[in-house]
């Protein structure tokens, strides 16, 4: 080898470990949480966590809602964390850790984390706001007699239909599920299927047919009751979308992106209200809303209640603070409330003064769906997590999918979460 | 494979850096070159970066799981609450989990014959091409640089969605077929083809080209020695190709087992929709049944005890497939 040659070879491997390292600080440079907000020389820095939403905007607004309070509280900064993807995985791990959040939402509370000691009770930061939140909005948060979270914001969720559609086929608005699953048959066609439930074909279809039918998932004691005859009715009812072929699976967003409803892919889409702007900007009034139908007539129409709630992390350093800014924002400051609820995707304020002047919410198909959401309004139960879901639609994925005997499925189901129920609540 | 293999044997305690240097000189080996103390220091600075890393991050963690698993632990992960072996009997007890043991081993008995004949077939073409072999070993493994996550996302919304526009029915709607749900459909169960065809395009590449240099390893006298005494064709495979690559082979049949058994990243990606989880998903690998109970649940006792009983389950296969094949007694 000569001499010219091992010259060059120690260039190329210098330029090679230049490369490396570049790369080290690009990748590490790229990993790293997508933090933004400011913590310029305040004693306190409180991390606060959102889920990613989908509608543009929203996360320049929590960091506007960030700096606002550093304003008014200058010993406290406020460090927002953006969280894409899997959002409760994320945050269960991370609050085991010393990177856990001081403030945090979460999406359909569950009890769980005040009963293991992992947020704080709020009795003290809602004063006397407290009689100003909706009933439900402050139940769905209270665990032995004390509030854990403060709610944010009310997510309805319900049946978007394309109007012009539904019509030219001759078809009214379904009330009933018999008229559902017909609709969603007779609107298929080769190019297009009638329903979108979510990419499983499951989604929230197992609860909404529960409760149509006048069932329960769990009682307020902790009892499972979604084993009844009607739940197993309902249910199993929910198998003949699936052999009509006649529901929309494997789409590229899920069903709480309305995509496929504002692209024209389905005519009917199980949705939330918070979808309505980028849905009105798409077909215009061409839409309407409804409830998902009872399952027989005479039955219970079902809209879910969701939302999400600010809760403040028990064992984290900052509690005080957290608290503070947890008031600030989410019981003190309702015009950022207001433009929390109707500037980005469209929700319904927890508080009822806010809903009652809310503009946006007072005319059209969002009116329709706040008086939906009034009368038929249903929300998860707080023993509801995980663990117990995902039991249930397990089995509802078994039984519409024809794998195995619905009843004994259902049963089994109850059985297990039963236990888990038991485990939550120390029994 | 595993780099502990190659460090120069240590004394027991190679972990504790003051009394190394004054064993070692006092009690040198016998049949070993003697080694200075500059030696030894070298040694203890070379290794123990990554010894107490291991020993931190691995053995550390894996101890104090080990600890979990005999726990009731539900949204902490203290110890203190024992238990017992009751993590390991509500875990094998659980219909949910024995279905994922079951899924798992049928989809390692399909998956790991089928990737081992693919790649050692495309070994074999590549191999004999003349021109622009380089070409093709670089298409080939190209895809076992792509991350997991980021080919399931290109199979779920690109190949295999469920729209009439998905290239799969595309493709098959040339033909006349229906468009299909590839990865929702339950009868037939079409999303193992999505599954199996995923992984088949990652791994081939990569187990390719260890075949290949297998291959390339085979001294070409032999090939040569045999023609003379009038071998050909499929002779001079079964006679000398395939004994010597013997020891690749077992080594790449050993990879695959373990590769399939770990199965999480296209399961949990392709079934996964954001924010719903995957508790509805048609298949669940063991790891994403752990995922769901340890993340989702927040309970971290029956976690662990889950992630001891499938690497349980891997050393058991490993072992046994050695013991049959002879993993690391032949060859030298």
């Amino acid at each position: 080898m000569s001499i010219r040659t091992s010259e060059l070879s120690r260039r190329g491997f210098l330029t090679g470990s230049l490369l490396v390292a570049a790369g080290t600080v690009l990748t590490t440079a790229c990993s790293t949480d997508p933090t933004s907000g400011s913590s310029s020389g305040a004693g306190t820095t409180l991390n606060v966590w959102y889920h990613a939403y989908g509608e543009a905007g929203t996360q320049q607004a929590v960091l506007r809602y960030a700096k606002a309070f550093t304003r008014a509280n200058p010993d406290i900064a406020v460090k927002v964390t953006w969280v894409p993807g899997d959002y409760a995985g994320k945050l269960n791990a991370t609050l085991l850790t010393d990177a856990a959040p001081d403030v945090f939402e979460t999406g359909d509370f569950s009890e769980r984390f005040a009963r293991g000691g992992q947020i704080a009770a709020l009795d003290d930061v809602y004063g006397s706001a407290r009689s100003d939140f909706n009933t439900n909005a402050l139940d769905s948060v209270t665990v032995e007699g004390k509030p854990y979270g403060v709610k944010m914001i009310d997510d309805v969720i319900m049946l978007y239909y394309r109007k012009s559609v539904l019509s030219k086929a001759g078809i009214t608005p379904p009330t009933t599920f018999d008229a559902l699953a017909a609709a969603a048959k007779e609107l298929t066609t080769k190019k297009n299927k009638g329903l979108f439930m979510g990419n499983d074909g499951i989604g929230d279809s197992p609860s909404n047919a529960v409760w149509s039918n006048g069932g329960d998932l769990v009682t307020p004691d902790g009892k499972v009751a979604f084993g009844s005859d009607r739940a197993l009715e309902a249910i199993t009812a929910l198998k003949r979308l699936h052999d009509d072929k006649s529901l929309l699976l494997g789409f590229t967003t899920d069903w709480w992106d309305p995509s496929a409803f504002a692209q024209g892919v389905v005519p009917m889409q199980w949705c939330g209200l918070w979808a309505m702007p980028a849905v009105q900007s798409a077909l215009g009034d061409d839409f309407g809303v409804l409830p998902w139908p009872a399952f027989k007539s005479g039955g219970t129409p079902v809209v879910r209640v969701g939302g999400w709630t600010g809760c403040v992390n028990a064992k984290g350093r900052n509690v005080a603070a957290a608290k503070k800014f947890v008031q600030w924002l989410w019981i003190q400051q309702s015009d950022l409330q207001k433009d929390f609820a109707e500037s980005y995707g469209l929700h319904v304020p927890p508080r009822k003064s806010a809903a009652a002047t809310a503009k946006k919410l007072s005319t059209g198909p969002a009116k329709e769906t706040v008086e939906l959401a009034a009368k038929y309004g249903k929300s998860n139960p707080g023993t509801w997590d995980t663990a117990v879901s995902s039991v249930f639609s397990a089995a509802a994925a078994k039984i519409v999918g024809g794998q195995g005997d619905p009843a004994a499925l259902l049963a089994g189901a109850v059985k297990k979460a039963q236990g888990e129920i038991d485990k939550q609540l120390g029994r | 494979m595993n780099p502990a293999t190659d460090i120069p044997p240590a004394p027991e305690h190679a972990g504790r850096p003051a009394e190394v240097p004054r064993r070692g000189a006092a009690r040198p080996r016998v049949a070993r070159p003697r080694v200075g103390r500059s030696g030894w220091i070298a040694f203890i600075l070379l290794t123990a970066p990554t010894l107490i890393g291991l020993g931190v991050f691995k053995y550390v963690a894996i101890g104090w799981s080990f600890l979990l698993s005999l726990s009731d632990a539900r949204g902490n992960i203290s110890l203190g609450n024992w238990v017992g072996l009751d993590n390991y009997r509500t875990l094998l007890a659980d219909q949910a989990f024995r279905d994922s043991l079951l899924q798992i081993l049928l989809f390692t008995a399909f998956i790991v014959p089928v990737t081992f004949a693919v790649s050692f077939g495309l070994a074999l073409l590549v191999h004999r091409v003349r021109r622009g072999r380089a070409l093709f070993r670089t298409t080939f493994l190209i895809p076992a640089a792509v991350s997991y996550v980021a080919a399931s996302l290109l199979w779920k919304m690109c190949l295999f969605n469920g729209l009439p526009t998905g290239i799969a029915n595309m493709i098959g709607g040339w033909f006349g077929a229906e468009p299909a749900a590839w990865i929702q459909s339950t009868s037939p169960p079409l999303y193992w083809i999505v599954l199996v065809t995923l992984r088949l395009w990652l791994q081939v590449g990569f187990y390719m080209v260890l075949f290949l240099a297998g291959l390339q390893a085979i001294p070409k006298e032999l090939y040569e020695a045999a023609a003379l005494d009038g071998a050909a064709g499929r002779r001079l495979l079964t006679g000398i190709t395939l004994p010597m690559l013997r020891n690749t082979a077992v080594a790449v049949l050993l990879l695959l087992f373990i590769a399939a058994f770990q199965a999480f990243d296209e399961f949990y990606n392709l079934f996964n929709s954001g924010l719903s989880g995957t508790g509805a998903a048609p298949v669940q690998t063991p790891l994403v049944h752990l995922y769901n109970t340890a993340m989702g649940s927040q309970n971290y006792g029956l976690g662990s005890a889950g992630a001891f009983l499938l690497t349980a389950l891997i050393v058991g296969v490993t072992l046994l497939q050695g013991r049959l094949t002879g993993f690391g007694r032949s060859g030298e």
